[in-house]
Protein backbone atom coordinates (compact mmCIF):
# COMPACT_ATOMS: atom_id res chain seq x y z
CA UNK A 1 0.00 0.00 0.00
CA UNK A 2 2.62 2.50 1.09
CA UNK A 3 4.85 1.52 -1.81
CA UNK A 4 2.36 2.61 -4.40
CA UNK A 5 1.71 5.86 -2.57
CA UNK A 6 5.39 6.66 -2.63
CA UNK A 7 5.91 5.65 -6.23
CA UNK A 8 3.00 7.64 -7.58
CA UNK A 9 4.84 10.91 -8.20
CA UNK A 10 7.46 9.09 -10.28
CA UNK A 11 4.82 7.36 -12.35
CA UNK A 12 2.93 10.57 -12.96
CA UNK A 13 5.42 11.53 -15.66
CA UNK A 14 4.23 8.70 -17.83
CA UNK A 15 0.59 8.05 -18.65
CA UNK A 16 -0.78 5.61 -16.08
CA UNK A 17 -1.18 2.21 -17.64
CA UNK A 18 -4.70 0.89 -17.70
CA UNK A 19 -5.53 -1.95 -15.33
CA UNK A 20 -5.55 -5.28 -17.12
CA UNK A 21 -9.00 -6.80 -17.52
CA UNK A 22 -9.34 -10.11 -15.67
CA UNK A 23 -8.06 -12.97 -17.89
CA UNK A 24 -11.42 -14.75 -17.94
CA UNK A 25 -13.17 -11.73 -19.46
CA UNK A 26 -10.86 -11.75 -22.46
CA UNK A 27 -11.57 -15.41 -23.19
CA UNK A 28 -15.29 -14.76 -22.95
CA UNK A 29 -15.06 -11.85 -25.35
CA UNK A 30 -13.02 -13.85 -27.82
CA UNK A 31 -15.46 -16.74 -27.56
CA UNK A 32 -18.51 -14.58 -28.17
CA UNK A 33 -16.83 -12.77 -31.06
CA UNK A 34 -15.94 -16.13 -32.60
CA UNK A 35 -19.52 -17.40 -32.27
CA UNK A 36 -20.84 -14.23 -33.90
CA UNK A 37 -18.37 -14.44 -36.77
CA UNK A 38 -19.10 -18.11 -37.40
CA UNK A 39 -22.86 -17.52 -37.25
CA UNK A 40 -22.54 -14.54 -39.57
CA UNK A 41 -20.44 -16.40 -42.13
CA UNK A 42 -22.70 -19.44 -42.04
CA UNK A 43 -25.75 -17.21 -42.57
CA UNK A 44 -24.02 -15.42 -45.39
CA UNK A 45 -23.37 -18.67 -47.28
CA UNK A 46 -27.07 -19.50 -47.10
CA UNK A 47 -28.16 -16.22 -48.62
CA UNK A 48 -26.86 -17.04 -52.05
CA UNK A 49 -25.80 -13.45 -52.65
CA UNK A 50 -22.51 -12.16 -54.02
CA UNK A 51 -20.70 -9.06 -52.83
CA UNK A 52 -21.79 -7.44 -56.05
CA UNK A 53 -25.44 -7.99 -55.11
CA UNK A 54 -24.84 -6.28 -51.80
CA UNK A 55 -23.18 -3.31 -53.44
CA UNK A 56 -25.86 -3.00 -56.09
CA UNK A 57 -28.84 -3.32 -53.74
CA UNK A 58 -28.78 0.23 -52.31
CA UNK A 59 -28.59 1.61 -55.86
CA UNK A 60 -31.59 -0.43 -56.95
CA UNK A 61 -33.54 0.66 -53.88
CA UNK A 62 -32.59 4.27 -54.53
CA UNK A 63 -33.78 4.03 -58.14
CA UNK A 64 -37.19 2.97 -56.88
CA UNK A 65 -37.28 5.79 -54.37
CA UNK A 66 -36.46 8.20 -57.20
CA UNK A 67 -39.32 6.80 -59.26
CA UNK A 68 -41.68 7.41 -56.34
CA UNK A 69 -41.15 11.13 -56.65
CA UNK A 70 -43.37 13.08 -57.02
CA UNK A 71 -45.94 11.03 -55.07
CA UNK A 72 -49.27 10.69 -56.90
CA UNK A 73 -51.57 11.66 -54.05
CA UNK A 74 -54.47 12.51 -56.33
CA UNK A 75 -54.59 9.09 -57.97
CA UNK A 76 -54.58 7.12 -54.70
CA UNK A 77 -57.04 9.45 -52.97
CA UNK A 78 -59.40 8.96 -55.92
CA UNK A 79 -59.11 5.22 -55.28
CA UNK A 80 -60.21 5.74 -51.68
CA UNK A 81 -56.85 5.51 -49.94
CA UNK A 82 -57.93 7.91 -47.20
CA UNK A 83 -60.81 5.60 -46.35
CA UNK A 84 -58.35 2.68 -46.27
CA UNK A 85 -56.08 4.56 -43.86
CA UNK A 86 -59.05 5.06 -41.54
CA UNK A 87 -60.00 1.42 -42.00
CA UNK A 88 -56.53 0.46 -40.74
CA UNK A 89 -57.07 2.70 -37.73
CA UNK A 90 -60.46 1.12 -37.00
CA UNK A 91 -58.95 -2.36 -37.29
CA UNK A 92 -56.18 -1.45 -34.86
CA UNK A 93 -58.59 0.21 -32.43
CA UNK A 94 -61.14 -2.61 -32.37
CA UNK A 95 -58.34 -5.16 -32.13
CA UNK A 96 -56.89 -3.32 -29.14
CA UNK A 97 -60.34 -3.11 -27.52
CA UNK A 98 -60.94 -6.85 -27.96
CA UNK A 99 -57.50 -7.57 -26.53
CA UNK A 100 -57.96 -5.21 -23.59
CA UNK A 101 -61.45 -6.38 -22.65
CA UNK A 102 -60.57 -10.08 -22.75
CA UNK A 103 -57.09 -9.82 -21.23
CA UNK A 104 -57.91 -7.54 -18.29
CA UNK A 105 -60.05 -9.93 -16.24
CA UNK A 106 -57.91 -12.91 -17.27
CA UNK A 107 -54.72 -11.24 -16.07
CA UNK A 108 -56.06 -11.20 -12.48
CA UNK A 109 -56.51 -14.95 -12.70
CA UNK A 110 -52.98 -15.35 -14.05
CA UNK A 111 -51.06 -13.34 -11.44
CA UNK A 112 -49.16 -15.40 -8.88
CA UNK A 113 -49.93 -13.12 -5.94
CA UNK A 114 -53.73 -13.17 -6.24
CA UNK A 115 -54.69 -16.34 -8.13
CA UNK A 116 -54.51 -20.02 -7.15
CA UNK A 117 -52.05 -22.26 -9.02
CA UNK A 118 -54.82 -24.26 -10.66
CA UNK A 119 -56.02 -21.14 -12.47
CA UNK A 120 -52.85 -19.24 -13.14
CA UNK A 121 -50.85 -21.99 -14.78
CA UNK A 122 -53.33 -22.67 -17.61
CA UNK A 123 -53.95 -18.95 -18.10
CA UNK A 124 -50.25 -18.15 -18.39
CA UNK A 125 -49.85 -21.03 -20.83
CA UNK A 126 -52.70 -19.56 -22.86
CA UNK A 127 -51.06 -16.11 -22.94
CA UNK A 128 -47.70 -17.56 -23.96
CA UNK A 129 -49.22 -19.80 -26.60
CA UNK A 130 -51.14 -16.93 -28.18
CA UNK A 131 -48.08 -14.70 -28.14
CA UNK A 132 -45.99 -17.24 -29.99
CA UNK A 133 -48.20 -17.25 -33.11
CA UNK A 134 -47.60 -14.24 -35.38
CA UNK A 135 -50.61 -12.00 -36.08
CA UNK A 136 -50.27 -12.58 -39.78
CA UNK A 137 -50.68 -16.33 -39.32
CA UNK A 138 -53.70 -15.83 -37.05
CA UNK A 139 -55.25 -13.57 -39.68
CA UNK A 140 -54.52 -16.11 -42.40
CA UNK A 141 -56.38 -18.81 -40.46
CA UNK A 142 -59.25 -16.51 -39.51
CA UNK A 143 -59.82 -15.49 -43.11
CA UNK A 144 -61.01 -19.04 -43.72
CA UNK A 145 -63.65 -18.50 -41.01
CA UNK A 146 -64.89 -14.92 -41.33
CA UNK A 147 -63.88 -14.23 -44.92
CA UNK A 148 -61.60 -11.59 -46.45
CA UNK A 149 -61.87 -8.10 -45.05
CA UNK A 150 -61.07 -5.84 -42.12
CA UNK A 151 -63.03 -7.88 -39.56
CA UNK A 152 -60.65 -10.83 -39.95
CA UNK A 153 -57.76 -8.45 -39.36
CA UNK A 154 -59.33 -6.88 -36.28
CA UNK A 155 -60.11 -10.28 -34.83
CA UNK A 156 -56.55 -11.50 -35.46
CA UNK A 157 -55.04 -8.40 -33.87
CA UNK A 158 -57.47 -8.75 -30.98
CA UNK A 159 -56.56 -12.38 -30.31
CA UNK A 160 -52.85 -11.69 -30.51
CA UNK A 161 -53.24 -8.68 -28.19
CA UNK A 162 -54.93 -10.90 -25.59
CA UNK A 163 -51.63 -12.75 -25.27
CA UNK A 164 -49.32 -9.75 -25.14
CA UNK A 165 -51.55 -7.52 -23.01
CA UNK A 166 -52.34 -10.44 -20.71
CA UNK A 167 -48.66 -11.07 -20.06
CA UNK A 168 -47.90 -7.42 -19.39
CA UNK A 169 -50.96 -6.82 -17.15
CA UNK A 170 -50.15 -9.96 -15.16
CA UNK A 171 -46.67 -8.63 -14.52
CA UNK A 172 -48.06 -5.26 -13.40
CA UNK A 173 -50.39 -7.01 -10.96
CA UNK A 174 -47.56 -9.14 -9.63
CA UNK A 175 -45.41 -6.11 -8.79
CA UNK A 176 -48.22 -4.21 -7.05
CA UNK A 177 -48.36 -3.23 -3.37
CA UNK A 178 -49.95 -5.80 -1.04
CA UNK A 179 -50.97 -3.24 1.60
CA UNK A 180 -54.36 -2.24 0.18
CA UNK A 181 -55.31 -5.90 -0.32
CA UNK A 182 -54.47 -6.73 3.29
CA UNK A 183 -56.48 -3.76 4.49
CA UNK A 184 -59.53 -4.92 2.57
CA UNK A 185 -59.15 -8.50 3.87
CA UNK A 186 -58.91 -7.09 7.40
CA UNK A 187 -62.11 -5.14 6.84
CA UNK A 188 -63.82 -8.35 5.72
CA UNK A 189 -63.75 -7.92 1.96
CA UNK A 190 -63.91 -10.97 -0.30
CA UNK A 191 -61.68 -11.73 -3.30
CA UNK A 192 -63.71 -9.69 -5.80
CA UNK A 193 -63.85 -6.69 -3.48
CA UNK A 194 -60.12 -6.96 -2.86
CA UNK A 195 -59.48 -6.85 -6.59
CA UNK A 196 -61.96 -4.11 -7.30
CA UNK A 197 -60.92 -1.70 -4.52
CA UNK A 198 -57.38 -2.80 -3.71
CA UNK A 199 -55.88 -3.87 -7.03
CA UNK A 200 -57.64 -2.17 -9.93
CA UNK A 201 -56.94 1.41 -8.73
CA UNK A 202 -53.26 0.54 -8.31
CA UNK A 203 -52.65 -1.09 -11.66
CA UNK A 204 -55.10 0.68 -13.95
CA UNK A 205 -52.86 3.62 -15.00
CA UNK A 206 -49.97 1.35 -15.99
CA UNK A 207 -52.26 -1.17 -17.66
CA UNK A 208 -54.03 1.52 -19.68
CA UNK A 209 -50.59 2.79 -20.64
CA UNK A 210 -49.84 -0.66 -22.03
CA UNK A 211 -53.15 -0.69 -23.91
CA UNK A 212 -52.20 2.54 -25.62
CA UNK A 213 -48.72 1.21 -26.34
CA UNK A 214 -50.28 -1.89 -27.85
CA UNK A 215 -52.55 0.34 -29.93
CA UNK A 216 -49.46 1.98 -31.42
CA UNK A 217 -48.06 -1.46 -32.28
CA UNK A 218 -51.40 -2.60 -33.66
CA UNK A 219 -51.59 0.38 -36.01
CA UNK A 220 -48.39 -0.89 -37.61
CA UNK A 221 -49.70 -4.46 -37.63
CA UNK A 222 -52.96 -3.44 -39.29
CA UNK A 223 -51.02 -1.68 -42.03
CA UNK A 224 -49.32 -5.03 -42.70
CA UNK A 225 -52.45 -7.19 -42.58
CA UNK A 226 -53.65 -5.80 -45.88
CA UNK A 227 -50.83 -7.79 -47.50
CA UNK A 228 -52.89 -10.95 -47.08
CA UNK A 229 -56.29 -9.37 -47.69
CA UNK A 230 -57.31 -8.59 -44.12
CA UNK A 231 -58.34 -5.01 -44.81
CA UNK A 232 -56.74 -1.62 -44.46
CA UNK A 233 -54.11 0.32 -46.33
CA UNK A 234 -51.74 -2.63 -46.85
CA UNK A 235 -53.91 -4.01 -49.65
CA UNK A 236 -53.69 -0.74 -51.53
CA UNK A 237 -49.91 -0.71 -51.16
CA UNK A 238 -49.62 -4.26 -52.47
CA UNK A 239 -51.75 -3.68 -55.53
CA UNK A 240 -49.84 -0.52 -56.42
CA UNK A 241 -46.52 -2.31 -55.91
CA UNK A 242 -47.61 -5.27 -58.01
CA UNK A 243 -48.46 -2.97 -60.89
CA UNK A 244 -45.22 -1.08 -60.23
CA UNK A 245 -47.04 2.26 -60.03
CA UNK A 246 -44.25 3.84 -58.05
CA UNK A 247 -45.61 7.41 -57.70
CA UNK A 248 -48.77 5.88 -56.20
CA UNK A 249 -46.65 3.65 -53.94
CA UNK A 250 -44.82 6.74 -52.73
CA UNK A 251 -48.09 8.47 -51.91
CA UNK A 252 -49.44 5.45 -49.98
CA UNK A 253 -46.17 5.07 -48.09
CA UNK A 254 -46.20 8.72 -47.06
CA UNK A 255 -49.76 8.29 -45.85
CA UNK A 256 -48.80 5.21 -43.79
CA UNK A 257 -45.82 7.04 -42.28
CA UNK A 258 -48.01 10.03 -41.41
CA UNK A 259 -50.65 7.82 -39.83
CA UNK A 260 -48.12 5.94 -37.71
CA UNK A 261 -46.30 9.08 -36.57
CA UNK A 262 -49.53 10.94 -35.74
CA UNK A 263 -50.88 8.01 -33.71
CA UNK A 264 -47.54 7.56 -31.92
CA UNK A 265 -47.54 11.23 -30.95
CA UNK A 266 -51.13 11.30 -29.69
CA UNK A 267 -50.81 8.01 -27.86
CA UNK A 268 -47.43 8.92 -26.37
CA UNK A 269 -48.92 12.15 -25.07
CA UNK A 270 -51.90 10.29 -23.59
CA UNK A 271 -49.63 7.71 -21.96
CA UNK A 272 -47.48 10.33 -20.29
CA UNK A 273 -50.59 12.21 -19.19
CA UNK A 274 -52.07 9.05 -17.63
CA UNK A 275 -48.89 8.13 -15.76
CA UNK A 276 -47.74 11.60 -14.76
CA UNK A 277 -51.18 13.16 -14.14
CA UNK A 278 -52.31 16.62 -15.18
CA UNK A 279 -50.64 18.68 -12.47
CA UNK A 280 -47.01 17.72 -12.79
CA UNK A 281 -44.77 18.78 -15.58
CA UNK A 282 -43.14 16.04 -17.60
CA UNK A 283 -39.59 15.97 -16.26
CA UNK A 284 -36.39 14.18 -17.07
CA UNK A 285 -37.87 10.95 -15.80
CA UNK A 286 -39.85 10.79 -18.99
CA UNK A 287 -37.12 9.08 -20.97
CA UNK A 288 -36.33 6.52 -18.33
CA UNK A 289 -40.02 5.79 -17.99
CA UNK A 290 -40.34 5.19 -21.70
CA UNK A 291 -37.33 2.92 -21.54
CA UNK A 292 -38.93 1.11 -18.62
CA UNK A 293 -42.15 0.69 -20.49
CA UNK A 294 -40.47 -0.57 -23.64
CA UNK A 295 -37.78 -2.55 -21.84
CA UNK A 296 -40.49 -4.44 -20.00
CA UNK A 297 -42.05 -5.52 -23.23
CA UNK A 298 -39.76 -8.53 -23.49
CA UNK A 299 -41.04 -10.65 -26.31
CA UNK A 300 -44.31 -8.89 -26.74
CA UNK A 301 -43.30 -7.65 -30.16
CA UNK A 302 -42.34 -4.06 -30.66
CA UNK A 303 -43.36 -4.29 -34.27
CA UNK B 1 -61.19 17.01 20.48
CA UNK B 2 -59.88 13.94 18.78
CA UNK B 3 -61.62 11.67 21.26
CA UNK B 4 -65.15 12.69 20.31
CA UNK B 5 -66.68 9.79 18.40
CA UNK B 6 -67.53 10.60 14.84
CA UNK B 7 -71.20 10.14 14.00
CA UNK B 8 -71.66 6.92 11.95
CA UNK B 9 -68.41 7.28 9.98
CA UNK B 10 -69.41 9.59 7.20
CA UNK B 11 -67.48 8.60 4.11
CA UNK B 12 -65.62 11.48 2.49
CA UNK B 13 -67.46 12.57 -0.59
CA UNK B 14 -65.97 11.27 -3.81
CA UNK B 15 -64.67 14.08 -6.00
CA UNK B 16 -66.86 14.43 -9.07
CA UNK B 17 -65.12 13.58 -12.35
CA UNK B 18 -64.50 16.57 -14.52
CA UNK B 19 -66.71 17.31 -17.50
CA UNK B 20 -63.75 16.59 -19.75
CA UNK B 21 -63.54 13.01 -18.48
CA UNK B 22 -67.19 12.39 -19.36
CA UNK B 23 -66.68 13.84 -22.82
CA UNK B 24 -63.59 11.68 -23.33
CA UNK B 25 -65.27 8.45 -22.23
CA UNK B 26 -68.42 9.06 -24.26
CA UNK B 27 -66.33 10.15 -27.24
CA UNK B 28 -64.17 7.01 -27.12
CA UNK B 29 -67.23 4.79 -26.72
CA UNK B 30 -68.87 6.40 -29.75
CA UNK B 31 -65.67 6.04 -31.73
CA UNK B 32 -65.46 2.36 -30.78
CA UNK B 33 -69.03 1.67 -31.89
CA UNK B 34 -68.50 3.62 -35.09
CA UNK B 35 -65.25 1.80 -35.85
CA UNK B 36 -66.85 -1.57 -35.11
CA UNK B 37 -69.65 -0.84 -37.58
CA UNK B 38 -67.18 0.31 -40.22
CA UNK B 39 -65.32 -3.01 -40.17
CA UNK B 40 -68.39 -5.32 -39.93
CA UNK B 41 -67.91 -6.33 -36.30
CA UNK B 42 -69.90 -9.57 -35.77
CA UNK B 43 -70.46 -11.21 -32.40
CA UNK B 44 -71.20 -14.47 -34.20
CA UNK B 45 -67.56 -14.75 -35.29
CA UNK B 46 -66.51 -15.44 -31.72
CA UNK B 47 -68.55 -18.66 -31.98
CA UNK B 48 -67.88 -19.48 -35.64
CA UNK B 49 -64.17 -19.25 -34.89
CA UNK B 50 -64.33 -22.51 -32.95
CA UNK B 51 -66.94 -24.40 -34.99
CA UNK B 52 -65.48 -23.82 -38.43
CA UNK B 53 -65.85 -27.09 -40.44
CA UNK B 54 -62.46 -26.34 -42.03
CA UNK B 55 -60.65 -27.07 -38.79
CA UNK B 56 -61.26 -30.79 -39.42
CA UNK B 57 -58.93 -30.57 -42.41
CA UNK B 58 -56.04 -29.44 -40.21
CA UNK B 59 -55.80 -32.89 -38.63
CA UNK B 60 -54.01 -35.32 -38.60
CA UNK B 61 -50.63 -33.71 -39.24
CA UNK B 62 -48.60 -35.63 -41.85
CA UNK B 63 -45.41 -35.64 -39.80
CA UNK B 64 -43.39 -37.63 -42.34
CA UNK B 65 -43.98 -34.84 -44.87
CA UNK B 66 -43.34 -32.05 -42.37
CA UNK B 67 -40.16 -33.55 -40.96
CA UNK B 68 -38.77 -34.40 -44.40
CA UNK B 69 -35.59 -32.41 -44.83
CA UNK B 70 -36.40 -30.97 -48.23
CA UNK B 71 -39.89 -29.78 -47.45
CA UNK B 72 -39.53 -27.66 -44.33
CA UNK B 73 -36.08 -27.93 -42.82
CA UNK B 74 -34.19 -26.07 -45.55
CA UNK B 75 -36.58 -23.15 -45.47
CA UNK B 76 -36.31 -23.07 -41.71
CA UNK B 77 -32.52 -22.82 -41.94
CA UNK B 78 -32.97 -19.92 -44.34
CA UNK B 79 -35.22 -18.22 -41.78
CA UNK B 80 -32.48 -18.51 -39.17
CA UNK B 81 -29.85 -17.23 -41.56
CA UNK B 82 -31.95 -14.18 -42.42
CA UNK B 83 -32.54 -13.42 -38.75
CA UNK B 84 -28.92 -13.93 -37.71
CA UNK B 85 -27.29 -11.85 -40.38
CA UNK B 86 -29.79 -9.00 -40.13
CA UNK B 87 -29.42 -8.92 -36.35
CA UNK B 88 -25.62 -8.82 -36.56
CA UNK B 89 -25.51 -6.12 -39.23
CA UNK B 90 -28.42 -4.07 -37.85
CA UNK B 91 -27.14 -4.09 -34.28
CA UNK B 92 -23.54 -3.29 -35.26
CA UNK B 93 -24.71 -0.24 -37.21
CA UNK B 94 -26.98 0.70 -34.32
CA UNK B 95 -24.07 1.29 -31.94
CA UNK B 96 -22.63 4.42 -33.60
CA UNK B 97 -26.01 5.64 -34.85
CA UNK B 98 -27.58 5.16 -31.42
CA UNK B 99 -24.86 7.33 -29.88
CA UNK B 100 -25.44 9.95 -32.56
CA UNK B 101 -29.16 9.96 -31.73
CA UNK B 102 -28.75 10.70 -28.03
CA UNK B 103 -28.55 14.27 -26.72
CA UNK B 104 -25.78 13.18 -24.36
CA UNK B 105 -23.37 11.75 -26.91
CA UNK B 106 -24.35 13.28 -30.24
CA UNK B 107 -21.33 14.92 -31.91
CA UNK B 108 -23.37 17.89 -33.14
CA UNK B 109 -26.93 19.14 -33.59
CA UNK B 110 -27.29 18.43 -37.34
CA UNK B 111 -26.24 14.77 -36.86
CA UNK B 112 -28.64 14.48 -33.92
CA UNK B 113 -31.66 15.76 -35.82
CA UNK B 114 -30.82 14.07 -39.10
CA UNK B 115 -30.42 10.58 -37.61
CA UNK B 116 -33.42 11.07 -35.36
CA UNK B 117 -35.79 12.12 -38.15
CA UNK B 118 -34.58 9.48 -40.62
CA UNK B 119 -34.81 6.69 -38.04
CA UNK B 120 -38.30 7.72 -36.94
CA UNK B 121 -39.49 7.59 -40.53
CA UNK B 122 -37.82 4.21 -41.11
CA UNK B 123 -39.44 2.84 -37.98
CA UNK B 124 -42.87 4.06 -39.07
CA UNK B 125 -42.86 1.53 -41.93
CA UNK B 126 -43.53 -1.96 -40.52
CA UNK B 127 -41.04 -4.77 -41.18
CA UNK B 128 -43.23 -6.66 -43.64
CA UNK B 129 -43.90 -3.56 -45.70
CA UNK B 130 -40.11 -3.15 -45.92
CA UNK B 131 -40.04 -6.76 -47.05
CA UNK B 132 -42.62 -6.17 -49.75
CA UNK B 133 -40.92 -2.95 -50.90
CA UNK B 134 -37.48 -4.54 -51.12
CA UNK B 135 -38.81 -7.61 -52.89
CA UNK B 136 -40.10 -5.24 -55.55
CA UNK B 137 -36.85 -3.29 -55.63
CA UNK B 138 -34.21 -6.05 -55.61
CA UNK B 139 -36.13 -9.21 -56.43
CA UNK B 140 -37.81 -12.12 -54.70
CA UNK B 141 -35.79 -14.12 -52.19
CA UNK B 142 -33.99 -14.23 -48.88
CA UNK B 143 -31.66 -11.42 -49.89
CA UNK B 144 -34.50 -8.89 -49.95
CA UNK B 145 -35.80 -10.23 -46.65
CA UNK B 146 -32.38 -9.80 -45.07
CA UNK B 147 -32.23 -6.18 -46.18
CA UNK B 148 -35.71 -5.53 -44.86
CA UNK B 149 -34.98 -6.97 -41.43
CA UNK B 150 -31.58 -5.27 -41.26
CA UNK B 151 -33.16 -1.89 -41.89
CA UNK B 152 -36.00 -2.46 -39.50
CA UNK B 153 -33.92 -3.92 -36.68
CA UNK B 154 -31.52 -1.00 -37.02
CA UNK B 155 -34.43 1.39 -36.56
CA UNK B 156 -35.84 -0.44 -33.53
CA UNK B 157 -32.43 -0.91 -31.98
CA UNK B 158 -31.36 2.74 -32.22
CA UNK B 159 -34.58 3.85 -30.58
CA UNK B 160 -34.17 1.55 -27.58
CA UNK B 161 -30.44 2.13 -27.33
CA UNK B 162 -30.45 5.91 -27.71
CA UNK B 163 -33.03 6.19 -24.94
CA UNK B 164 -30.77 4.18 -22.66
CA UNK B 165 -27.86 6.45 -23.53
CA UNK B 166 -30.05 9.46 -22.76
CA UNK B 167 -30.58 8.10 -19.27
CA UNK B 168 -26.88 7.32 -18.70
CA UNK B 169 -24.82 9.16 -16.09
CA UNK B 170 -23.31 12.30 -17.75
CA UNK B 171 -20.56 12.82 -15.17
CA UNK B 172 -17.97 10.29 -16.46
CA UNK B 173 -18.31 11.85 -19.91
CA UNK B 174 -17.71 15.29 -18.44
CA UNK B 175 -14.65 13.97 -16.67
CA UNK B 176 -13.32 12.40 -19.85
CA UNK B 177 -13.82 15.65 -21.74
CA UNK B 178 -12.25 17.69 -18.94
CA UNK B 179 -9.23 15.41 -19.15
CA UNK B 180 -8.93 16.37 -22.81
CA UNK B 181 -10.51 13.32 -24.47
CA UNK B 182 -11.72 13.74 -28.02
CA UNK B 183 -15.37 12.95 -28.72
CA UNK B 184 -15.20 9.31 -29.82
CA UNK B 185 -12.67 8.06 -27.23
CA UNK B 186 -14.53 9.96 -24.49
CA UNK B 187 -17.83 8.32 -25.39
CA UNK B 188 -16.19 4.93 -25.72
CA UNK B 189 -14.52 5.00 -22.31
CA UNK B 190 -17.09 7.00 -20.31
CA UNK B 191 -20.50 6.00 -21.67
CA UNK B 192 -20.14 2.69 -23.50
CA UNK B 193 -19.28 0.56 -20.42
CA UNK B 194 -22.39 1.80 -18.65
CA UNK B 195 -24.84 1.12 -21.48
CA UNK B 196 -23.25 -1.99 -22.97
CA UNK B 197 -25.22 -4.56 -20.93
CA UNK B 198 -28.45 -2.89 -22.04
CA UNK B 199 -27.17 -2.91 -25.62
CA UNK B 200 -26.62 -6.66 -25.51
CA UNK B 201 -30.04 -7.19 -23.92
CA UNK B 202 -31.70 -5.15 -26.68
CA UNK B 203 -29.74 -7.02 -29.32
CA UNK B 204 -31.12 -10.30 -28.01
CA UNK B 205 -34.59 -8.81 -28.00
CA UNK B 206 -34.15 -7.63 -31.59
CA UNK B 207 -32.96 -11.11 -32.54
CA UNK B 208 -36.19 -12.47 -31.10
CA UNK B 209 -38.18 -9.93 -33.12
CA UNK B 210 -36.24 -10.87 -36.23
CA UNK B 211 -36.92 -14.59 -35.80
CA UNK B 212 -40.62 -13.84 -35.46
CA UNK B 213 -40.60 -11.53 -38.46
CA UNK B 214 -38.54 -13.86 -40.64
CA UNK B 215 -41.06 -16.64 -40.05
CA UNK B 216 -43.68 -14.60 -41.90
CA UNK B 217 -41.46 -12.71 -44.38
CA UNK B 218 -42.03 -15.47 -46.90
CA UNK B 219 -45.68 -14.45 -47.19
CA UNK B 220 -44.50 -11.44 -49.20
CA UNK B 221 -41.87 -13.39 -51.13
CA UNK B 222 -38.88 -12.46 -48.98
CA UNK B 223 -37.63 -15.96 -48.22
CA UNK B 224 -37.70 -18.28 -45.23
CA UNK B 225 -40.30 -20.66 -43.90
CA UNK B 226 -43.16 -18.26 -44.71
CA UNK B 227 -42.66 -19.23 -48.35
CA UNK B 228 -43.66 -22.82 -47.52
CA UNK B 229 -46.59 -21.60 -45.42
CA UNK B 230 -47.84 -19.56 -48.35
CA UNK B 231 -47.59 -22.46 -50.85
CA UNK B 232 -49.33 -24.92 -48.55
CA UNK B 233 -52.08 -22.43 -47.79
CA UNK B 234 -52.74 -21.61 -51.42
CA UNK B 235 -52.93 -25.33 -52.24
CA UNK B 236 -55.24 -25.93 -49.25
CA UNK B 237 -52.95 -28.47 -47.55
CA UNK B 238 -54.12 -27.38 -44.14
CA UNK B 239 -52.77 -30.47 -42.35
CA UNK B 240 -49.24 -29.72 -43.56
CA UNK B 241 -49.80 -26.08 -42.62
CA UNK B 242 -50.61 -27.03 -39.05
CA UNK B 243 -47.43 -29.12 -38.85
CA UNK B 244 -45.33 -26.13 -39.97
CA UNK B 245 -47.14 -23.85 -37.54
CA UNK B 246 -46.40 -26.20 -34.65
CA UNK B 247 -42.71 -26.19 -35.54
CA UNK B 248 -42.71 -22.37 -35.77
CA UNK B 249 -44.45 -22.21 -32.41
CA UNK B 250 -41.86 -24.42 -30.73
CA UNK B 251 -39.00 -22.38 -32.18
CA UNK B 252 -40.45 -19.08 -31.01
CA UNK B 253 -41.02 -20.43 -27.50
CA UNK B 254 -37.51 -21.89 -27.22
CA UNK B 255 -35.78 -18.76 -28.53
CA UNK B 256 -37.82 -16.56 -26.24
CA UNK B 257 -37.04 -18.60 -23.12
CA UNK B 258 -33.39 -18.58 -24.04
CA UNK B 259 -33.25 -14.85 -24.68
CA UNK B 260 -35.26 -13.95 -21.58
CA UNK B 261 -32.93 -16.06 -19.43
CA UNK B 262 -29.84 -14.28 -20.76
CA UNK B 263 -31.43 -10.85 -20.57
CA UNK B 264 -32.40 -11.38 -16.95
CA UNK B 265 -28.77 -12.06 -16.09
CA UNK B 266 -27.58 -9.00 -18.01
CA UNK B 267 -29.81 -6.26 -16.63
Amino acid sequence: MTDTAVELPNDAEQPASRPEPPPGARNWRLGIALVLVVAGVWSWTGLDATLQDVLEAPGKALDIVKEMWPPAFKAVIDRGAVGKIFESLYVAWIGTMIGAIISFPLSFLGANNVAPVALRVPIRLLFNAIRAVPELIVAMLLITVVGLGPWAGALAIGLHSVGTLGKLSTEVIETSDEGPLEAISAAGGNWVEKMRWGMVPQVLPTVVGYWLFRFEINVRASAVLGLIGAGGIGGELVSQLNFRNFPEVGAVLLMVITMVLVIDTISGFARRRIIAGSGRKIDDDETSRTVGLIGDLGGSGLT
Amino acid sequence: MSETALPAAARPRKPRPRLGSYVLVVGLACFTVFAARQIDFRWSSFVDMWTNPLWGRFWPVPWDWVLNRRNVFDALIETFQIAIISTIVGCSLALPIGFAMSKLTSPNAPTFWFTRIVMNIVRAIPDLLWGKLLVTAIGIGAFAGTWALTIFSLAVMVKLFSETVDAADPLPLEAARAAGGRHTPAVRTAVLPEVFPAYVAYALYVFELNIRASLVLGLVGAGGIGRIVETQRSTFNFDRLLGILIIMFVIVVIIEQFSVAIRKRLV
